[in-house]
């Protein structure tokens, strides 16, 4: 397991090096430059020379790239130019809300999508199996921010079930020593913000969840379908295993593998999922934030957030890996 | 060519017809994969004949300036939009687009993907892991990410969009390819016409790219549909083309979210025109993959 764990470290390496440098070249790459970018296109020349200077752009590339590389080592991202404060600082701000969303939107498309997939596939050809099949189709094919916007309109603003914005209402106070609201709720035995903590958290999860519910369940499907045809399960039933033990310790086991890759997988369409989702529900996250300084030409947020959503991907899928090869032997030994 | 090599062609061409006929007709037998055929036929009919659909100019006024404007009529069939245009007319027009992406971006990341996963499968060594890795590192940024960043740097011109949607798709299809070609590399077909002599340059083109193209097809219908979904997505935080003569549904969903207590219609049918469109194709693409590979549906 260690040397299948150091192996993958090492693949690191490359990914991360040439990440910082699509991110360095990006910056490079902007429409007048970053000193244009950053100033605004009617800078003087004396402006731009002057900014040019105080980021060491009139330096050569190479030595860019060294100091550029050594300041996202020691986590520096530059500044906002809208809020001029740093961007590592307000991206940890906001982090934990986009965490919560994120989390809340995958715990609702796992629990209801593998036990979709599993239901459909027992029933392989059934009317359940059928209609499940047709609604994870229309789920995909539904852009996140139009559901969300449906969403908002029909269980908030109609029907008034659910707040339509933020987070947590302006009458609620909660101490948050996290900033995950929900854990600061239960840890401050806050029962009355709980409430309104999940309430609040409902509508965006739900639209987020929905494109990874509908893969999951059609992953689990196909998976559970394939194992249910497997020589282990027929032996397993022969012997006269209870049908229940055969679907927990055979079926369900060995179908769950490639639904945890695709778990993983679906972190990175999460995360831009959140830029849409966060705007409509004004949610106080990483993504409303990137679409702030999308809108504002704010390109030092929007190179941090860039690096930052890539390195969220990258460290997820090294979890996924080594959580499958721990489920998987066959993985580690090969 | 000898005789032997000339059989072997025949046999071949024969076997290959046989393979894409059978998908063909398993393809035709699969009620919701035609349901997804008719609805984009209808589709593309509004696109290319869009001015003969309605009588009304997607930028002209024809009723008042209103922050609430009027509801579907006998007149205006989707009613009218806050500056007053025909909002059927614009839904009809948005088609143009959406599909015209649709198709050049999958082109691009296509052509692009083709050509890199054939290059990595068929010479593999450095070649292959030179660009697989490359491949591996667009695949680390999400998609609509990649492609924000993208238009930000190319512009906001619709061709640049294309290109950006595109470059997405770009390591899907070469991970696609390079898998299948690896697949098909060692089977008994490939061997023989290699050891008839034939160069590797025709193996590649006459054997390999036919026998591995299959999933690639069923990828660009699927990835027409997120072509859609990502530039309606792109418009939606403000990154769509900038020329405000095209009609685009992403927009129109975009500039009317808050306006949806007064007029509903102003969101409910660019939305749906998006998921009707995106659902056909998916449809399509879920068909082709179970004609293809009738394993997956027995």
């Amino acid at each position: 397991m260690l040397r299948y764990l150091s192996k993958r470290l090492i693949t690191l390496i490359p990914i991360l090096l040439g990440l910082s440098f699509l991110v360095f070249a990006f910056v490079r790459a902007l429409p007048g430059g970053p000193a244009v970018a950053l100033l605004g296109e009617r800078a003087t020349a004396d402006q731009v020379a002057q900014i040019e200077r105080e980021l060491g752009l009139d330096q050569p590339v190479h030595v860019q790239y060294a100091n550029y590389m050594g300041n996202v080592v020691r986590g520096d991202l530059g500044r906002s130019v809208v809020t001029r404060r740093p961007v590592t600082e307000e991206l940890w701000q906001r982090f934990p809300a986009t965490v919560e969303l994120s989390l809340a939107a995958m715990l609702i498309a796992v629990l209801v999508g593998v036990p979709l997939g599993f239901v459909a596939a027992k029933r392989y050809q059934g009317v359940l199996d059928q209609s499940s099949l047709v609604a994870s189709l229309i789920g995909i094919s539904f852009p996140v921010f139009f559901l969300a916007i449906l969403l908002k309109y029909v269980f908030a603003v109609r029907l008034g079930w659910l707040p339509t914005i933020g987070r947590l209402s302006v009458t609620t106070t909660m101490d948050n020593p996290t900033n995950l609201f929900l854990l600061d709720a239960l840890l401050t035995r806050n029962w009355e913000a709980l409430r309104d903590v999940i309430e609040h958290l409902i509508l965006p999860a739900a639209a987020l969840a929905t494109i990874p519910l509908a893969i999951i369940a059609r992953i689990t499907r196909a998976a559970v379908l394939d194992v249910l045809s497997e020589d282990y399960v027929r032996t397993a039933r022969a012997k006269g295993m209870g049908p229940a033990i055969v679907d927990r310790r055979h079926v369900l086991r060995n179908a769950m593998l490639p639904v945890v890759t695709i778990v993983g997988l679906q972190v990175g369409l999460l995360l831009t999922g959140a830029i849409l989702t966060e705007t409509i529900f004004a949610w106080p996250g990483v993504g409303s934030w990137m679409l702030n300084a999308i809108r504002a030409r704010d390109y030092a947020v929007l190179q941090g957030g860039i690096v930052f959503f890539a390195l969220v991907v990258v460290l997820v899928n090294l979890l996924v890996d080594i959580s499958y090869a721990l489920l998987n032997p066959r993985i580690r030994y090969r | 060519m000898s005789i032997a090599a000339a059989e072997a062609k025949e046999l071949e061409t024969e076997q290959a017809s046989g393979l894409y006929r059978d998908a063909l007709s398993r393809l035709l037998r699969n009620k919701a994969a035609m349901v997804g055929v008719v609805v984009l036929v209808l589709f593309v009919l509004a696109a290319l004949f869009a001015p003969l659909l309605t009588q009304h100019d997607p930028n002209v006024r024809v009723g008042p300036l209103a922050s609430n404007p009027e509801g579907p009529t006998a007149q205006h069939w989707f009613g009218l939009d806050e500056q007053g245009r025909d909002f059927y007319a614009r839904v009809i027009y948005g088609t143009r687009l959406s599909l015209l992406v649709g198709v050049v971006s999958v082109a691009v990341g296509l052509s692009l993907g083709l050509v890199l996963g054939a290059l990595a499968g068929y010479f593999r060594g450095w070649v292959d892991s030179t660009i697989m890795r490359a491949m591996d590192l667009m695949l680390a940024v999400p998609a609509f990410l990649l492609a924000i960043a993208l238009v930000t740097v190319l512009g906001r011109g619709l061709f640049q969009i294309m290109i950006a949607v595109g470059i997405v798709n770009v390591p899907i299809f070469a991970r696609l390819l390079r898998g299948s070609i690896l697949g098909n590399r060692e089977t008994d077909y490939v061997l023989a016409a290699r050891s008839l002599g034939t160069p590797g340059h025709r193996i590649l083109f006459t054997h390999l790219l036919p026998n591995s193209i299959a999933p690639v097809i069923v990828q660009a219908t699927l990835a027409m549909a997120t072509a859609i979904i990502e530039v309606a997505g792109l418009s939606f935080v403000g990154l769509g083309p900038a020329d405000p003569r095209f009609p685009e549904w992403g927009r129109m969903l975009a500039d009317n979210a808050n306006r949806l207590d007064q007029s509903v219609h102003l969101v409910f049918f660019p939305g749906f025109a998006i998921v009707l469109s995106v659902l056909a194709l998916n449809l399509i693409g879920d068909g082709l993959r179970e004609a293809i590979d009738p394993k997956l549906k027995d």
